[in-house]
């Protein structure tokens, strides 16, 4: 009973952890249409603001509170220089942000070296419930990850920003037409995105310590999770993400990893094919 | 895409352009006003040449990394020919490339098969299996997939190989297939060397003509119009699915022969070869030299090569940076890679089947 509660935890733990990472990546993707291929980057960003308000010697949280900020503002400049030039034509975005994500990453690989830097929990321990242990930074992950699901969700289905957002979506130019800046709207909601990664690579660097290839890790997953939900609304690539980190962590419990690793690949795959518009289709929040 | 632009208007002139007798009516001025500056037969002229004295000057082990940007350009053609003529964005073309470097290379450990006549063509094999399979599994079916769902498709494919190939023992693991012997004709063995040298360009050379016939073809005219507008052609009554199948089969069979090449040459194989690293490095040579010309991905594959061999070693950390911002300064200014320095948009798109010549001589 124990063993198998402790593999719950993990499972839904790995399922936050992806959903979190996904999260950006989904709004970009969903609100705006363009395949962020630099999205693992922000997220290696955030992970190393932390690192270096660690190591200047402030507390852990406040890089961890910075990092999004700091991610976010990049995001905007980033895409007032650059990603607006990509919005008519997907593929080129995929291609510049690829190359914007070759660039941050070897910068921060030329920053850290090929090092693995360890960042510690700022809540340390286990939570104890009877004779389970359970790690309470992961807990707090998942706990963190519900509340920022929510928040989004809130942000975009009950906010006039959201419906800024999700008009500027659907209808550009009758955006548009009642004076809704789109350029400020879409500029906004990378820097979002953006923030949402860093927030991801904050939280996530005390688990998996800090290393340049960190991004690229997650950004695979992150797309086929996206492409899983259904782009096109805020909820499809969550329940994507969902989905793709709980069968990429429940499967190697039952077969080798390596086998498991490739079968959510190739499910993944296969489910797009037949069912392009993914889990949850349609338009909307 | 401004240039991309003028193409599709220049197809958009109807169905004249389609028709082999359109062909000759808008190449016919064309021909007569460039004829004094084909600027693409010199390029390829002077690449040829230079590739045909550099082992007479290299020094030993340079002449090896000659021969290893030779095959690298190999399989820079085979995706030049799938994103740049057909518009099928392949980000796991290494799949195909590394497919075939592992099929060999098991050939070789476990039943000692070294002839170059039984190797090239089971890499070949190897690559065209594999690309009828992933690219009949994305590309064909009833409705047509996305360009998203194809790209991250094949980029999940090769990411997918690198994780099997990482993981299975009988593969090699992490370390790969080492010391594969060398490639053999008769009893000659092909060392890493002036021979391998001339061997890889000969191949290159006659891939890149075989190329070269398709993509000027009315099949090449056919590709380029599903570049430019997919709809259009299918309203054409072209089977466009079954052309984009057929041109990404062409293409992992070629990457596959590369793939082979390169597992020789290197005499060894590891997972990096599948995976996302082998395929976004083809993707910058061709965007880099310009896509859309076979000449282009040969150049851009020989300039990324060469420079980053030159830095490596003082400058190997800020090497890929400075190649990020290549990258991104290219893709932003200018979309069709250094090439179209040289090379005007008309002679780019150039013209297609044979000029009915003969014809234009009669009518006055």
């Amino acid at each position: 009973m124990a063993s198998i509660f402790a593999a719950a935890f993990e499972i839904v733990s790995f399922g936050a952890i992806i959903v979190l990472v996904v999260l950006g990546l989904g709004i970009i993707a969903s609100m705006m249409g363009i395949f962020n291929f630099a999205q693992g980057e922000f997220v290696l960003l955030g992970a190393y603001v932390t690192y270096l308000a660690y190591s200047g010697g402030l507390p852990i949280w406040v890089g961890m509170v910075a990092a999004p900020f700091v991610v976010g503002a990049l995001g905007f400049v980033l895409e007032a220089l650059i990603i607006r030039r990509f919005y008519a034509a997907p593929i080129v975005a995929m291609l510049g942000t690829y190359a914007l994500g070759l660039i941050i990453r070897e910068s921060v690989r030329g920053l850290i070296g090929g090092f693995y830097l360890t960042v510690p929990e700022p809540i340390g321990g286990s939570i104890d419930l009877g004779s389970i242990h359970i790690s309470a930074w992961r807990f707090t992950i998942i706990v963190i990850t519900l509340l920022v699901m929510g928040a989004c969700y809130l942000l975009l289905s009950r906010t006039s920003f959201g419906l800024r957002v999700r008009a500027t979506l659907e209808n550009p130019s009758l955006a548009r037409a009642s004076g809704i800046s789109t350029p400020l709207i879409y500029g906004t909601t990378f820097a979002f995105g953006a923030a949402l990664a860093g927030l991801a690579g904050a939280l996530i660097v005390p688990v998996f310590s800090l290393f340049a290839d960190l991004g690229i890790r997650f950004l695979i997953q992150g797309f086929v999770a996206v492409m899983v939900g259904g782009v096109g609304s805020f909820i499809g690539p969550v329940a994507g993400a969902g989905v793709i980190g709980t069968l990429s962590a429940a499967l190697p419990w039952v077969m080798s990893p390596v086998v498991a690793d490739v079968l959510v690949f190739v499910l993944a795959i296969a489910f797009i094919k037949f069912r392009p518009q993914g889990l949850i289709s349609g338009k909307g929040v | 895409m401004g240039a991309a632009e003028q193409a599709v208007a220049r197809l958009s002139e109807g169905p004249v352009v389609v028709t082999g007798e359109g062909v000759s009516a808008e190449s016919a001025p064309a021909g007569q006003a460039s004829a004094g500056r084909r600027v693409l037969p010199i390029v390829e002229a002077l690449v040829l040449l230079i590739a045909l004295v550099l082992p007479l000057v290299l020094q030993d082990y340079l002449t090896v990394f000659a021969t290893r940007v030779i095959i690298l350009a190999l399989f820079a053609i085979s995706f030049d020919l799938v994103w740049g003529y057909a518009g099928i964005m392949s980000f796991g073309q290494a799949l195909f490339f590394g497919a075939a470097g592992y099929g060999v290379a098991l050939l070789a450990r476990d039943l000692n098969v070294t002839s170059i006549f039984l190797i090239l063509p089971a890499g070949t094999l190897i690559g065209l299996t594999a690309s009828l399979l992933l690219g009949g599994f994305l590309l064909l079916g009833r409705y047509p997939s996305s360009v998203i769902f194809v790209s991250l498709g094949t980029l999940t494919g090769s990411y997918a190989a690198d994780r099997l190939a990482r993981g299975w023992y009988y593969l090699g693991g992490q370390n790969g297939i080492p010391s594969i012997p060398s490639m053999s004709l008769g009893s000659y063995d092909f060392e890493e060397g002036t021979t391998f040298y001339y061997l890889a360009l000969g191949i290159l050379v006659v891939v890149y003509l075989l190329c070269r016939f398709l993509v000027r073809s009315q099949f090449g005219l056919a590709l380029a119009g599903l570049r430019e507008n997919e709809q259009r052609i299918a309203f054409f009554g072209y089977k466009a699915q079954h052309l984009k199948a057929i041109i990404f089969a062409i293409g992992g069979t070629i990457a596959g022969l590369a793939g082979s090449l390169y597992a020789f040459h290197e005499g060894f194989v590891w997972p990096n070869m599948l995976g996302v690293v082998f395929s976004t490095q083809v993707v910058l040579y061709v965007l880099f030299g310009g896509s859309g010309t076979l000449i282009g991905a040969v150049i851009g594959t020989v300039i990324i090569e060469g420079v980053s061999f030159w830095l490596s070693d003082n400058y190997r950390d800020v090497w890929p940076i400075i190649l990020g911002v290549l990258l991104l300064l290219v893709i932003m200014f200018r979309p069709l890679g250094l090439i179209s320095f040289v090379l005007g948009e008309r002679e780019r798109v150039g013209s297609f089947g044979i000029r009915p010549r003969e014809k234009r001589d009669a009518a006055p």
